[in-house]
C-alpha cells in the first residue's frame, strides 16, 4: 500500500535522526576559554551589533579564546534560555549586549556562580555579573562640534530612537557640541521609536529635512538617515560605525564603538580568576569610543579644533557635561564649576537648551 | 489531462499518516534549502531535534515554551471551529499581560493572598475584552475579523510601549522601559523546582480538557460546530450567530490573555517589551497542525515549542539564524495543508468521471 | 500651501506607494474570487530579490523585474493550493506569509547592512516645477510613476476589456462563467499571479527606492494593511489610491508634527494608522452591505465543476 510505504519511510527517517542525536556525544573538553556573545540584532546591521561583533573578532585574534555568537535574541524571557544554554555548554564568559537582557542575566548569573557575565548598558550587578558601557557622549559632543560648524541653515535634525536616558544623553552631548561652535543653531528631535527600521527612519529624516535641516544626526543602527541626507545633498552624522559608504559626500563623522579592548580586559580577568561584578564605564581614553574619520568636506581648521578638543578629553582636561548647562526652559541645571555626575547622567530625562522637541513620557 | 477528484471515503490511514508525511516532506524541502545555503542538513536537524528532547533542561524549556503555545493555539482553534479566524492571539496575549500587571502593581489585591487569582482573572478579562472588540465588529457589523484582530495586535504592542515608557515605568529602572516587578504573591509559582515550568502549564492543560469536553459533549459545543460546518442550517435552526460569535471570541481572548499572564507573571516577572516572540502567530500553525483538535494541540505545541530550543542550538553550534526555524514552520504548514487536501482527493489522469452534484461549502457569511 | 504640508503630502505619496501596489494586486485576485493572505510574505521575498539582483547587476530595473518574478512565483504556490487543490484559502495564504517571512530572513542574511544602489528620485522635467502638485507628485522615484500608470491600466482592464469581464464573472458567479466557456482555473491563476507580481513591485519599492537596503521584516505589516485597503476601496482600483495615500499620510504626519516641535503623545499617534484602518474597514463594510456592491460573491470559495 502506498501509504504504509511512506509511513515506514518517515519512521526510518525519524529513527535515523534520533540515532544521530543520541550517537553524538558532548564536545571534547577545550582548554581555551569559551566566550559567548548574545546579540539583540543581526551582525550585519552595520550598527550596534556589528560593532560588538568586531569586538568579538578582536578578542579572538588577540587572546587565546574561542568565541560563539547568538544573533537576534529577543530581549526578555527568551534570552534567559540562551544564557542558560551557553552556561551549560561550558562558556565561562558570557556577554549580553542589550539592556533588555538585564533581569534574565541576573537570574542566570545566580544559577551559575562559576560563570562570568558582562551586561552591556545595564545597571544590576552581582558577584559574577559586571556591567559595562562606554562614554559615547564624548564623541557625540565632538560630532556636535563638526555638525555645528557645517550647518548653514542653523537647523540640525536628530533622528532619535527610543526615549531612554542613553539616547537623551546622546542628544544633549551632541547639542552641547553644536552650540559650542554655533550658539544660534537648534537641534530638532524626531522620535522614530525604532532601533532598526530603515523605512521609518528615512521618513523621520525626510520630515527633518523638510523643515530645513541641512545636517542630520541619528541614534539608530540603520544608515537610512544618511541615505536620505545624501539624496538631498545634505550632511549627516552617523552612529556605531563608519557609515561613509552609504553616503560618501554626506557623511561627516560618527561616534563609533570599539569594544575589542574591553572584551580583552574581561577575558584576561576571567583567566586570572580576578573577575568581579564591577561597573566599567570607559571613555575615549581607553579606546572604547571614538569618532570616525572626519569627512574631507570639513575644513581643516574645524578638524584641527575638533581633534584638539578630543586630545583634551582623553587627557581628562575637558568634560562635555561641565557647567554652566541650562535646560530647555532656560533654568540652570548645572552651575559653572560643576559637572553632571554619573548617576545623574544615567537617569537623564531632560533636554539642554537648544533642543527643540520633548522626551515623550506618554 | 490531470485532475483531482474527490475520494468517496477518506483513506483509513489518513489522519495519522498525512501529518507525518507532510512534516517529513517539509523537513526534506528544508534540507534542500539548507544544503543550497551551504549548511549540512543532517547536522542541523540533529541539533534541531536533539536539543529539546535530549536533556532535562531541554525538556523543561520545551514545556515552558509549549505553555503559551497551547493557550494561544486554543485561542485560534476555538473560533476556527466556527470559521472565524482569530489572528489576534498575539495582541490578546499582550492585553493579558497588561491586565496582570495592573492588578499586581496598582491594586491592593496585588499584595493580598488572592493576588494570583486576581492576576489570572484580570489578565483573562483583559484579553477577552480585546478580542471582543473585533468579535463585536464581526457579530454586529459583519466586519472581517481576520483583519481587525490582526490590526489590533499592532495597537496592543503600542499600548504596552505606551505604558512602560510612560505611566507604568518603574522609577527604579533608570529610565528604561520596564514596569516594576510583580510582588511575589502575584507571581505564578514554579511547579517543577529547578526549572521555569510554571502553573500556567497546568492551567493550559485544564483549558484543553475543558475545551475538548465543551466542544464534543455539550450542546453549546454542538452549536459551535454546526455554525462552523453549515451556517445556513444553523440559522434555520434558530441559533443566534451573533451571540455565539461574541462568546467564542471572548473565550479565545481569555485563553490568549492567560498565556500573557503566564509570560508576564511567571517568566518575566514584570511588564516589558518582548514578552512574546510571536506566539500568537505560531499558534495559527499549532491549531492547523492539530487539525483543530484541542487534544492534539498539546502534542503540536510541545513539538513546535521544542523547535525554538533547537533553533537556539542551531545558532550556538552552527551559526544559523533563527529564521531557519520560521522557514521550516512555514514549510510544515504548506505541506500539511497540501497533504490534508490530497488525503481527500486522488489524482486522476486521462479520464473523466461523473460525479454527484456538490456545491462546495460556502465560506462567505 | 506651506512647505511642511507639501512635504507631508509628498511623504504620503511616497509611503503609500508600496501599499498601493499590493492593494491593486490583491484587488485582481479577490475580484476573481481568490483571497490571498500571503501578501506580506510575497512582498518580503520580492524586496529581497529586488535588492539582491539590483546589487548584483547595478540596475534597479532588472532588480524590479526579478522582484516581480519572485512575487509571481510565490503566488503560484497559493494559486496551486487554492485553485487546483481547493484547499482553504485563508490557511494557504497564512502559510505563504509565514514561509515568505522566514525564507527571506534566512536567505537575506548576507545582504543586511550592504549598501545598495537602487532608484533615485527623478523629477519629471517641467511638470515637477508646477507649484504644489509638482513636488508632491512629480519629484518621486520611477516606481512611483509606474504606480501612477498602474492604476488607470488596472481600471481599464477590469472594466473595459473582455478579460476584466471574465475576471468579474468568475468572481461573482463561477458556474455561469464556466457555462459560458470561461476557463475558471486559468482566470484565477492569472489574477493571483498578477497579484503576486504587483505585490513584488511593492516589495522592491521598499528595498530599492524607499530605502536602499535590506533588513528582515522590512514590510512591517504593509501586506496586511493592503488587505484592509482592498475592502476600503470596495475592490475598485481608483479608490485604492485614496486609501493607500491616506494610510501613508497618517504616519508621515505624526513625524512631521514632531519635527516642527509640536509635542503630542507619541505612542497614541503611532497607533493612528492602525486605528484609522480599522475605522475605514468598518465604514467600508457598512457601505458595501448597504449598497450591496463590492464583495465578489464567490470570494474565497473554491470552485468545483459539477455535472
Amino acid at each position: 500500500m502506498r501509504v504504509s510505504r511512506w509511513g515506514r519511510l518517515s519512521g526510518v527517517l525519524l529513527a535515523g535522526m534520533l540515532a544521530v542525536t543520541v550517537g553524538s556525544g558532548p564536545a571534547p573538553g577545550a582548554e581555551k576559554l569559551k566566550v559567548g556573545f548574545v546579540y539583540v540584532g543581526p551582525v550585519a546591521d552595520a550598527g550596534w551589533t556589528f560593532a560588538h561583533d568586531q569586538g568579538r573578532r578582536y578578542l579572538e585574534s588577540h587572546a587565546n579564546v574561542t568565541t560563539t555568537k547568538v544573533e537576534s535574541v529577543p530581549e526578555g524571557a527568551d534570552s534567559e534560555r540562551v544564557f542558560t544554554d551557553l552556561a551549560r555548554k561550558g562558556y565561562r564568559l558570557i556577554i549580553g549586549t542589550s539592556f533588555g537582557y538585564m533581569d534574565p542575566m541576573v537570574k542566570v548569573a545566580g544559577e551559575f556562580p562559576n560563570v562570568a557575565f558582562v551586561h552591556i548598558s545595564g545597571f544590576k550587578r552581582a558577584k559574577n555579573l559586571a556591567t559595562a558601557f562606554g562614554r559615547i557622549e564624548q564623541p557625540r559632543y565632538l560630532s556636535g562640534l563638526v555638525a555645528g560648524s557645517m550647518t548653514k541653515s542653523n537647523i540640525i535634525g536628530y533622528v532619535a530612537a527610543h526615549p531612554i536616558p542613553e539616547v537623551v544623553r546622546g542628544i544633549n552631548a551632541f547639542t552641547l557640541g553644536v552650540r559650542a561652535t554655533n550658539p544660534k543653531a537648534t537641534v530638532h528631535v524626531v522620535w522614530s521609536n525604532t532601533w532598526y527600521d530603515p523605512g521609518q527612519e528615512k521618513e523621520a529624516a525626510e520630515s527633518l529635512l523638510s523643515i530645513g535641516a541641512d545636517v542630520l544626526a541619528q541614534h539608530q543602527d540603520s544608515p537610512a538617515a544618511i541615505q536620505a541626507a545624501a539624496a538631498k545633498g545634505k550632511y549627516a552624522v552617523g552612529y556605531n560605525s563608519d557609515m561613509s559608504k552609504f553616503g560618501p559626500k554626506a557623511f561627516l563623522t560618527a561616534p563609533v564603538w570599539d569594544w575589542g579592548p574591553m572584551y580583552a580586559y574581561f577575558a584576561k580577568k576571567v583567566k586570572a580568576g580576578t573577575f568581579a561584578g564591577e561597573d566599567v564605564w570607559w571613555g575615549m581614553d581607553k579606546g572604547v569610543v571614538d569618532i570616525a574619520p572626519i569627512g574631507a568636506m570639513v575644513p581643516a581648521s574645524v578638524k584641527a579644533m575638533v581633534m584638539a578638543r578630543r586630545t583634551a578629553m582623553i587627557a581628562g582636561r575637558f568634560n562635555e557635561f561641565s557647567g554652566p548647562i541650562k535646560d530647555q526652559t532656560g533654568k540652570v541645571r548645572i552651575a559653572a564649576g560643576n559637572a553632571l555626575g554619573d548617576s545623574a547622567q544615567l537617569s537623564m530625562n531632560w533636554f539642554v537648551e537648544g533642543v527643540i522637541g520633548t522626551v515623550p513620557t506618554k | 489531462m490531470i485532475a483531482l477528484e474527490r475520494r468517496e471515503a477518506p483513506h483509513p490511514w489518513a489522519p495519522l499518516a498525512i501529518p507525518l508525511i507532510s512534516i517529513a516532506s517539509a523537513f526534506a524541502a528544508g534540507a534542500v534549502v539548507l544544503w543550497l545555503a551551504g549548511v549540512n542538513p543532517m547536522a542541523a536537524y540533529a541539533d534541531l531535534l536533539g536539543e529539546p528532547f535530549g536533556s532535562g533542561f531541554g525538556i523543561a524549556e520545551t514545556l515552558v515554551k509549549a505553555t503559551p503555545l497551547i493557550l494561544t493555539g486554543l485561542a485560534v482553534l476555538l473560533p476556527a471551529r466556527m470559521k472565524l479566524w482569530n489572528i489576534g492571539a498575539e495582541g490578546q496575549l499582550q492585553l493579558g499581560a497588561i491586565g496582570a500587571a495592573w492588578v499586581a502593581l496598582f491594586t491592593p489585591i496585588g499584595h493580598s493572598p488572592v493576588a494570583m487569582l486576581g492576576v489570572i482573572v484580570a489578565g483573562m478579562a483583559a484579553g477577552a475584552l480585546w478580542a471582543l472588540g473585533a468579535g463585536a465588529l464581526r457579530a454586529w457589523l459583519n466586519v472581517n475579523e481576520t483583519i481587525t484582530t490582526l490590526l489590533m495586535n499592532y495597537i496592543a504592542l503600542l499600548f504596552v510601549d505606551y505604558l512602560i515608557y510612560g505611566p507604568w515605568k518603574d522609577p527604579a529602572s533608570r529610565g528604561f522601559p520596564l514596569s516594576a516587578t510583580f510582588p511575589l504573591d502575584a507571581r505564578l509559582p514554579i511547579i517543577i523546582p529547578g526549572t521555569r515550568v510554571h502553573l500556567g502549564l497546568v492551567l493550559a492543560l485544564v483549558a484543553v480538557v475543558i475545551v475538548t469536553v465543551a466542544l464534543s459533549r455539550t450542546r453549546w459545543g454542538l452549536e459551535v460546530r454546526v455554525i462552523g460546518d453549515n451556517p445556513r442550517a444553523a440559522r434555520y435552526a434558530g441559533m443566534n450567530l451573533a451571540r455565539h460569535t461574541l462568546l467564542v471570541m471572548g473565550i479565545a481572548g481569555g485563553l490568549a490573555g492567560l498565556a500573557g499572564v503566564g509570560e508576564a507573571s511567571a517568566i518575566a516577572g514584570r511588564l516589558q517589551r518582548g514578552l512574546s516572540p510571536g506566539y500568537g502567530y505560531t499558534a495559527i500553525i499549532v491549531a492547523w497542525l492539530a487539525k483543530l483538535n484541542p487534544a492534539a494541540v498539546v502534542i503540536v505545541a510541545v513539538l513546535l515549542g521544542g523547535l525554538y530550543l533547537g533553533g537556539d542550538s542551531l545558532q550556538i553550534s552552527l551559526g544559523l539564524p533563527i529564521a531557519v526555524v520560521n522557514m521550516l514552520q512555514g514549510l510544515i504548514f504548506f505541506f500539511v495543508l497540501g497533504g490534508e487536501v490530497l488525503a481527500g482527493y486522488q489524482v486522476v489522469i486521462g479520464r473523466r468521471r461523473v460525479e454527484p452534484v456538490s456545491t462546495g461549502s460556502r465560506a462567505a457569511r | 500651501m506651506s512647505p511642511v504640508t507639501v512635504a507631508v503630502l509628498a511623504a504620503a505619496v511616497r509611503a503609500g506607494t508600496p501599499v498601493l501596489f499590493a492593494t491593486l494586486g490583491e484587488i485582481f485576485a479577490e475580484r476573481a474570487g481568490v483571497l490571498n493572505l500571503g501578501i506580506e510574505g510575497m512582498m518580503l521575498a520580492s524586496a529581497l530579490a529586488g535588492f539582491a539582483v539590483t546589487a548584483q547587476t547595478s540596475n534597479p530595473w532588472i532588480g524590479a523585474a526579478a522582484a516581480a518574478a519572485a512575487g509571481g512565483c510565490l503566488s503560484v504556490i497559493h494559486a496551486f493550493l487554492s485553485v487546483t487543490l481547493r484547499a482553504n484559502q485563508v490557511a494557504s495564504g497564512l502559510a505563504l506569509t509565514i514561509f515568505g517571512t522566514g525564507m527571506s530572513a534566512f536567505l537575506g542574511r548576507g545582504y543586511v547592512g550592504v549598501p545598495g544602489s537602487g532608484f533615485q528620485a527623478t523629477p519629471v522635467p517641467l511638470i515637477a516645477q508646477v507649484p504644489v502638485l509638482g513636488p508632491i507628485l512629480f519629484q518621486q522615484d520611477p516606481l512611483v510613476y509606474l504606480s501612477y500608470a498602474a492604476v488607470p491600466v488596472a481600471w481599464y482592464v477590469l472594466y473595459r476589456t473582455r478579460w476584466g469581464l471574465e475576471i468579474r464573472a468568475v468572481g461573482e458567479h463561477p458556474e455561469a462563467a464556466d457555462a459560458m466557456g470561461v476557463d475558471v482555473a486559468r482566470v484565477r491563476y492569472g489574477c493571483v499571479i498578477a497579484g503576486g507580481v504587483l505585490a513584488g513591485l511593492g516589495g522592491t519599492f521598499l528595498s530599492t527606492a524607499y530605502t536602499s537596503m535590506w533588513i528582515e521584516n522590512m514590510t512591517a505589516g504593509r501586506g496586511w494593511i493592503a488587505l484592509a485597503l482592498v475592502i476600503f476601496a470596495t475592490w475598485d482600483p481608483v479608490r485604492a489610491v485614496v486609501g493607500a495615500y491616506l494610510f501613508g499620510g497618517v504616519n508621515a504626519l505624526q513625524l512631521h508634527l514632531q519635527a516642527t516641535g509640536t509635542s503630542l503623545p507619541t505612542y497614541l499617534l503611532l497607533m493612528a494608522p492602525y486605528v484609522f484602518t480599522i475605522v475605514v474597514l468598518v465604514i467600508a463594510t457598512q457601505e458595501t452591505a448597504r449598497k450591496r456592491l463590492g464583495t465578489p460573491a464567490a470570494l474565497s470559495v473554491p470552485y468545483t465543476r459539477t455535472g
